[in-house]
C-alpha cells in the first residue's frame, strides 16, 4: 500500500521472504506455538480456554494499542499503569453504592467519563512535559508514573472501593469487552493510517527536525499522542478494573513490561517510525498465548518466570534473524 | 613495480553486475584521480580494496604478492586506509584517542592506557600532519576541515601507504581545501600512494597524475592527467557530451516582488541583509562557509529568529510562527543537509514526497485522507523530476543515490506548489547527470514564474544558471551582479574580503 | 553451517518445557487441586505452601499451583485457567476480599467447590468455605498471657499496640483482641500508644521510636504480626530497652503469627509470647473441606482455627507444631 509507513530495512523481497514481513512472522509464530505446544497443554483446545484467554488479552490490546502510537513518534509512555490505579478509583468512587451518584441510571456513564477524562489528563500532562518542556519522554512519564500511583494510593489510603454495578462488571467480560478493545483498536488504526496526523506522528518518529522543515507541527503531533495514549489507558482500565470488580488503586502495578514487551514483539520500534496495530495485536496475542499456556502446564511457578523469559528472548533473537535476512536481500 | 595493480575485477550483487572486468594500476607516491557518475561503482571497487567486499573475479596483488583482503583489518594492516565521505571519526572522544582507538599504547604490557605515551604520540602525528591541535581536544569541537586531516594522521599513524579519499571536500570551505591540497602534496612526496574520488572534477583534474573513469561499472577510460578536461571527462562519465550543462536564460525576469528582506540582522549571524527576489529570478547566493548564507536561509524560513529586520512574501509580512505559516504563502526551502533536515530516510519515497502538501489529499477540511488520492500525485512526481524508475514508491529512501535523493527533497516541496524557494547547496554530493537535470528543474520553475533563491559554493553552477549573484561574506551582503557582467576574479575577491577592508569598486548599486 | 543463535535457543527452550511438562498419565486420573496464592513474599506464605503440598500428597490427590504475585486481575486469570482445567477444587489466598468475588462466582458456576486459605471474602451471596485463624480470640489470649505476666512482676505497666493494616480483615481482629483484653484488666494495663504500621517495617520502626519518646516507660507491646519483630527489636535497642526476660527493665513482649524470628526470639528469652496461627490445622481443614464438598455435606462458611499461644513455659511442647520452628533460618 502506498504511503505505508512501516520504515522496512529493505523493500519486501518476493516469494518466501514476504513472510518475514513483522504480521505475518508474528502470526508465524503464534502458529507455531501453539501447534508445538498445545498438544501438551492440557485443556488448551477448549472454547473455554480461548474465551479466557481472548477476554484477559483484550485489555492488554487496548494499552498496547495507545504505546504503539507513542512508540511511533519515537517515545514511551511509562505512566499507563499508574492511569490505570487512579482512572479504577475515580470510576469506582463514582459509581459505588456509596460514591455521590451510587445506585442512579447516570452512574455508569458518568464514572466512564471520569476514567477516560483521568487518563487523558494524565496524557495532556505527559505531552506537554514531552513537546513544550522537552523533558525526555522516559524521564516525563516515569515522573507522571510514580506521583499519579503515589496519588492513587494516598488518595484511597491503599484500600479498593466497591462493589461496582452489575451492568459495568459486565463490560469486563466477552460481548461488551470486544467491542471496546475493537473500538480502541480500530481507532488507533485509522488515526495511525488514514489522518494527517498519522502521518505527522511517523514524520516525528523518523526524524523530527526535517519533519518541522516540511510543515509538521512537531510539538503538537507528539502531545497529542500522549494524550490519546493516556485516553487509551483509562479506558484499558475500565476493562481491567470490570473484571476485578472492584476500583484498585494497585491495579496493573505490574503491567508494564507486559505492555512494552507485547508492543515491541509485534514489531514496533523503540526508535520511531515503525509500527502498526495489527503488528501490536499479534504482539499481544503471541504475549498472551505463552502466559495462558505457562499457566495450564503443571509447571513451578519459578519455572514459569525462566521459560517466558525464555521464550521472549527466543521471539527477538528470531526477530533480529529476521531483519538481518531482510537486510541482505 | 607497481604498488597496487587490479586485474579484471569483477562483482555482482544479487545477480546485478556492479563491476566488470576492472583492471589498473598505481605506484608509490602517485595520485590516481576516479571519477563516475553515482552509481557507476567507485565505492564497490574501493570497498573491493579495503577489504570490505570481496570480487566475484580478478585479481589484485599489492606490493608485488597477490592481495585478499577478508576484512577491512587485512587491509588496514596491509598499509590500505579508506577514508569515507562520512568520516569516521567518533566526536565524543579527544583526538588522541581517536588516533590511536585500535593501538593503544599500553603501560609494562597490561591493558592499561598509559596516558602520556598516548598524549606524546599524538601530538607527533599532528604536528607531523601540520595541525596545530592540542591531542585532548574532543573531535566533537573541530571543524569538518580539521577533522579530515586528523583522520589523515591517522591512517598514516597506522603505516599507509595508501590511502583513499571519497569526496573530502564536500564539507569543505576554500581555505579548508587549500589546506588539505598542501597536505597530500606532502604526504606524496613521501611516497604514500592515493586515491581521489570527487565530483569537483577541477579538484581532481588538479591533483591527480592519472586519471580513471568508470561508467555503469566499466573502465570508460584512463590515462595521466595531460590527456584530460573537464569536457572530456564529463562525456566519458556520462557517456554523451554534454554540450551545455546548464539551461539558456529566457531573458530578463522582471514584475513582481516575491520574496523581500529589509535590514536583517542577528548578532554574530548577519547584519542589515536586504535583497529582493522577482518572479521568474534565480538569485544565486555566493559566499564561503561561515558567511551567513545557510543562516540567511533558516532565518527567512523561520527556523531561527531575528533580532532586527522584516521580511515580505509576495508583499506580506512574515511574523513569528515557524514554517507553517510560510509554507501556506507559498515558500518552501530545501536545506542544506538533506540526511539530517531534508528527508526520514527510512520511510518510503511516497511518504516523505507527501508530506508537505498532506492537506490537499484529505477530505474536505477533515485531517481524514485519501490514499487513493495520493498514487496519482506521487506518481506525476517522479516523472517531473526524473526520479529513476526503477526505485519502487514504498521504497525506503535511505535506498537512493545522493541525487535521487535530492530530487525526492525537490518533489516534495513542487508537490506543495509553492511559488518561491529557497534551495541551500542543492546539488552539493550528487553527480553531474543528476545536477544537469536538478539545473533543468530549476531553470523551468523559474520560467513558470516562481523566484528561486539558490545558495551555493561552487561559483561555476552560480555563473551557469543565476540571473543575478549576491556575494555574502561575513553576515553581511558584500557584492551584486547579474548575468552577463560576472566577474569570477570579483566575486571571489568580494566573498574573501576582511570586514576591516575598505570597499573596492564594482559593489552593490 | 553456523546454527544462528535464534534456533538454538528455540531448542534449549524446547527442551526445557518438555521437561517441565507432565505428560498426560492413562488411567483413573487423580484428582486435582488448584492452589492459587496472592503472593510468597514472607515466610507465612511459603510454609503455608509447603504444608498444601505435603498434605495434598499425603491424600494422593495432584496440586498445580499458581502465584498472582500481587495482582488481582491475574490471579482471576490464573484461576480461570484452573477451571478450564477442570481441576476438582480450587485453594485461594485472595489478594482482595472484594476482587476475589468473580472467582468465586466463577468457580460455582463451574461446580467446582472453593476454599479461602486464612483470608476471608467480602460478603456476597457466592458460595466458599473460608479457613481464618481467630483473630480475635487468639491476640486476646495472647494479650491476657502478658497481662498476666505483668500483674505478677506488679508494676502497672504502660502498653502499646503496633496494628497492622486497618484493610485487612486479620489486623481489625488481633487489634479488636488485644482492646478486649486490655479492658479486661485496668489494674495492670494502660495502653497509651496505638501505632498504626500498615503492615509496614518502616512505619512500625518509626511509631514504636516514637513512642518511646513520649512515654520512656512503656512497659509492654503487642503486635500484630511477627514479621514487625525486626523492626520492633531495632527501635528497643535504639531505646536502650531491648532486654532479656528476668533482666531489670525487660519490656513484655507479644506477637502474632509464630514466624521463624518469633521462635528464635522466644528462645532467647527476649519474646514472652507469640499467637501461633496453626498453619497444619487450617491447611488440613482446607482440604477436607474440598473433600466434604466433594461429596455433598456441606461445611460451614467458615471454619476457624484457635491456633495456640506459644511462651517459654511450652516452647518445648508446642514447637513442633509452629510453622516458624520448622522453617529455621540455618
Amino acid at each position: 500500500m502506498t504511503g505505508d509507513a512501516t520504515g522496512a530495512a529493505g523493500p519486501p523481497g518476493a516469494g518466501w521472504k514476504r513472510l518475514l514481513r513483522p504480521d505475518l512472522f508474528v502470526l508465524g509464530l503464534c502458529a507455531a506455538y501453539a501447534a508445538l505446544v498445545g498438544p501438551f497443554t492440557p485443556g488448551f483446545f477448549t472454547v473455554r480456554n480461548a474465551e479466557n484467554l481472548l477476554v484477559h488479552a483484550l485489555p492488554l490490546f487496548v494499552l498496547a494499542s495507545g504505546q504503539t502510537v507513542v512508540m511511533i513518534t519515537g517515545g514511551i509512555d511509562l505512566s499507563m499503569t499508574s492511569v490505570l490505579a487512579l482512572s479504577s478509583i475515580a470510576g469506582a468512587w463514582v459509581m459505588t453504592p456509596s460514591g455521590p451518584l451510587g445506585g442512579g441510571p447516570a452512574a455508569v456513564p458518568a464514572a466512564l467519563a471520569l476514567m477516560l477524562l483521568a487518563g487523558a489528563s494524565v496524557g495532556i500532562l505527559n505531552g506537554l512535559a514531552v513537546a513544550r518542556l522537552r523533558m525526555p519522554p522516559f524521564i516525563a512519564t516515569l515522573t507522571a508514573m510514580t506521583f499519579f500511583s503515589g496519588l492513587a494510593v494516598w488518595l484511597t489510603q491503599s484500600r479498593g472501593i466497591g462493589p461496582l454495578p452489575a451492568g459495568f462488571n459486565a463490560l469486563g467480560r466477552l460481548p461488551g469487552a470486544v467491542g471496546i478493545a475493537a473500538a480502541a483498536g480500530a481507532g488507533a488504526h485509522l488515526l495511525l493510517s488514514r489522518t494527517i496526523l498519522g502521518r505527522w506522528l511517523y514524520a516525528a518518529g523518523h526524524n523530527p527536525r526535517a519533519a518541522l522543515v516540511s510543515g509538521v507541527p512537531v510539538a503538537l503531533a507528539v502531545a497529542l499522542a500522549y494524550l490519546f495514549s493516556g485516553t487509551l489507558a483509562g479506558l484499558a482500565s475500565v476493562l481491567y478494573t470490570a473484571q476485578g470488580g472492584t476500583g484498585s488503586p494497585v491495579l496493573g502495578q505490574r503491567l508494564l513490561l507486559d505492555v512494552v514487551a507485547a508492543t515491541v514483539l509485534g514489531g514496533t520500534s523503540l526508535f520511531g517510525g515503525r509500527g502498526r496495530i495489527p503488528w501490536t495485536f499479534l504482539g499481544v496475542l503471541f504475549f498472551k498465548l505463552i502466559d495462558n499456556t505457562l499457566n495450564l502446564l503443571d509447571l513451578s511457578h519459578f519455572t514459569i518466570m525462566m521459560v517466558k523469559g525464555g521464550l521472549i528472548l527466543t521471539a527477538a533473537l528470531l526477530d533480529t534473524l529476521r531483519n538481518r535476512i531482510l537486510e541482505s536481500s | 613495480m607497481s604498488l597496487l595493480r587490479v586485474e579484471a575485477v569483477s562483482k555482482s550483487f544479487g545477480g546485478v553486475p556492479v563491476l566488470r572486468g576492472i583492471s589498473f594500476s598505481l605506484d608509490a607516491g602517485r595520485t590516481l584521480g576516479l571519477v563516475g557518475e553515482n552509481g557507476a561503482g567507485k565505492s564497490t571497487l574501493m570497498n573491493i580494496l579495503a577489504g570490505a567486499v570481496r570480487p566475484d573475479a580478478g585479481q589484485l596483488e599489492w606490493r608485488g604478492r597477490p592481495y585478499a583482503p577478508r576484512r577491512p583489518a587485512d587491509a588496514m594492516r596491509a598499509g590500505i586506509a579508506y577514508i569515507h565521505q562520512e568520516l569516521n571519526l567518533f566526536p565524543n572522544l579527544t583526538i588522541a584517542e581517536n588516533l590511536f582507538l585500535t593501538a593503544f599504547p599500553r603501560r609494562w604490557g597490561l591493558p592499561l592506557i598509559d596516558r602520556r605515551g598516548l598524549h606524546r604520540r599524538a601530538a607527533a602525528l599532528l604536528e607531523e600532519a601540520g595541525l596545530d591541535l592540542p591531542p585532548d581536544l574532543p573531535v566533537e569541537r573541530l571543524s569538518a576541515g580539521e577533522r579530515q586531516l586528523v583522520e589523515i594522521a591517522r591512517a598514516l599513524g597506522a603505516g599507509a601507504a595508501l590511502i583513499i579519499l571519497d569526496e573530502p571536500t564536500t564539507s569543505l570551505g576554500t581555505r579548508e581545501v587549500e589546506r588539505l591540497f598542501d597536505r597530500l602534496a606532502r604526504i606524496r612526496s613521501q611516497g604514500v600512494a592515493l586515491i581521489y574520488i570527487s565530483h569537483a572534477l577541477e579538484d581532481v583534474l588538479r591533483l591527480g597524475d592519472d586519471l580513471l573513469v568508470l561508467r555503469d561499472g566499466e573502465v570508460a577510460g584512463g590515462g595521466p592527467r595531460s590527456a584530460f578536461t573537464v569536457e572530456r571527462l564529463v562525456s566519458l562519465m556520462v557517456g554523451r557530451s554534454l554540450d551545455r550543462r546548464f539551461p539558456p536564460r529566457a531573458g530578463r525576469p522582471g514584475g513582481e516582488t516575491l520574496l523581500e528582506a529589509r535590514g536583517l540582522t542577528r548578532r554574530g549571524v548577519l547584519r542589515d541583509v536586504g535583497f529582493r527576489l522577482r518572479r521568474g529570478e534565480i538569485l544565486g547566493v555566493f559566499g564561503l562557509m561561515g558567511a551567513g548564507r545557510s543562516e540567511l536561509a533558516r532565518i527567512l524560513f523561520g527556523l531561527d529568529p531575528c533580532e532586527r529586520g522584516e521580511i515580505l512574501l509576495e508583499g506580506r509580512p512574515l511574523g513569528g510562527g515557524g514554517p507553517r505559516p510560510r509554507i501556506r504563502g507559498g515558500l518552501a526551502f530545501v536545506p542544506e543537509d538533506r540526511r539530517r533536515e531534508g528527508l526520514c530516510l527510512d520511510a518510503s519515497i511516497a511518504d516523505n514526497l507527501a508530506l508537505v502538501s498532506l492537506r490537499r489529499y484529505a477530505r474536505r477540511g477533515t485531517g481524514w485522507l485519501d490514499p487513493a488520492r495520493w498514487a496519482p500525485a506521487v506518481r506525476a512526481i517522479r516523472d517531473a523530476v526524473r526520479l529513476t524508475p526503477a526505485a519502487r514508491d514504498d521504497q525506503p529512501v535511505r535506498t537512493l543515490s545522493g541525487g535521487n535523493q535530492q530530487k525526492v527533497v525537490l518533489g516534495k516541496w513542487l508537490l506543495a506548489g509553492p511559488r518561491v524557494f529557497i534551495l541551500d547547496e542543492p546539488t552539493r554530493g550528487i553527480d553531474v547527470g543528476a545536477k544537469a537535470e536538478i539545473y533543468r528543474l530549476i531553470r523551468s520553475l523559474a520560467d513558470g514564474g516562481a523566484g528561486i533563491l539558490f545558495i551555493s559554493s561552487e561559483l561555476e553552477e552560480l555563473i551557469g544558471l543565476c540571473d543575478r549573484i549576491l556575494v555574502m561574506s561575513h553576515g553581511e551582503i558584500r557584492a551584486e551582479a547579474e548575468a552577463g557582467g560576472f566577474d569570477r576574479e570579483a566575486l571571489l575577491r568580494a566573498a574573501l574580503r576582511d570586514p576591516a577592508a575598505p570597499p573596492g569598486g564594482g559593489d552593490r548599486p | 553451517m553456523r546454527i544462528p543463535d535464534g534456533f538454538r535457543s528455540c531448542a534449549l527452550v524446547a527442551a526445557l518445557l518438555a521437561a517441565a511438562c507432565d505428560a498426560p498419565a492413562g488411567g483413573p486420573r487423580p484428582l486435582t487441586v488448584g492452589v492459587s496464592f496472592e503472593i510468597l513474599q514472607t515466610e507465612f506464605w511459603v510454609a503455608a505452601l509447603e504444608a498444601f503440598k505435603e498434605e495434598l500428597g499425603r491424600r494422593g490427590l495432584r496440586m498445580i499451583q499458581a502465584i498472582a504475585e500481587g495482582d488481582a486481575n491475574r490471579q482471576i486469570e490464573q484461576v480461570q485457567n484452573f477451571i478450564t482445567r477442570k481441576v476438582d477444587g480450587i485453594i485461594l489466598v485472595p489478594k482482595d476480599a472484594r476482587a476475589c468475588l468473580p472467582i468465586l462466582r466463577s468457580a460455582n458456576e463451574a461446580g467446582i467447590p472453593i476454599v479461602l486459605f486464612n483470608r476471608p471474602p467480602a460478603e456476597s451471596d457466592a458460595r466458599s468455605v473460608a479457613v481464618v485463624a481467630d483473630n480475635f480470640a487468639l491476640a486476646k489470649e495472647t494479650v491476657a498471657f502478658l497481662v498476666a505476666e505483668a500483674r505478677r512482676t506488679g508494676t502497672r505497666r504502660k502498653a502499646m499496640i503496633v496494628i497492622g493494616d486497618l484493610g485487612d480483615i486479620n489486623a481489625v481482629g488481633r487489634r479488636d483482641g488485644f482492646e478486649a483484653a486490655v479492658r479486661e484488666a485496668p489494674d495492670a494495663v494502660e495502653v497509651v500508644a496505638r501505632v498504626p504500621s500498615e503492615w509496614n517495617q518502616e512505619k512500625a520502626q518509626a511509631g514504636v521510636v516514637n513512642a518511646f519518646q513520649a512515654h520512656p516507660d512503656i512497659g509492654l507491646i503487642f503486635t500484630s504480626s511477627d514479621f514487625l519483630l525486626p523492626s520492633i527489636v531495632s527501635a528497643l535497642k535504639s531505646a536502650g530497652k531491648y532486654r532479656r526476660a528476668g533482666e531489670p527493665g525487660h519490656v513484655l513482649l507479644g506477637g502474632f503469627d509464630g514466624d521463624a524470628t518469633a521462635y528464635g526470639m522466644l528462645s532467647e528469652g527476649y519474646l514472652d509470647a507469640t499467637g501461633v496461627q496453626d498453619v497444619d490445622f487450617e491447611v488440613r481443614a482446607c482440604v477436607q473441606a474440598i473433600l466434604d464438598w466433594r461429596e455433598g455435606k456441606e461445611p460451614p462458611a467458615t471454619i476457624l482455627d484457635p491456633g495456640f499461644v506459644i511462651h517459654r513455659g511450652n516452647l518445648e511442647e508446642k514447637a513442633p507444631r509452629m510453622w516458624g520452628a520448622r522453617v529455621r533460618k540455618p
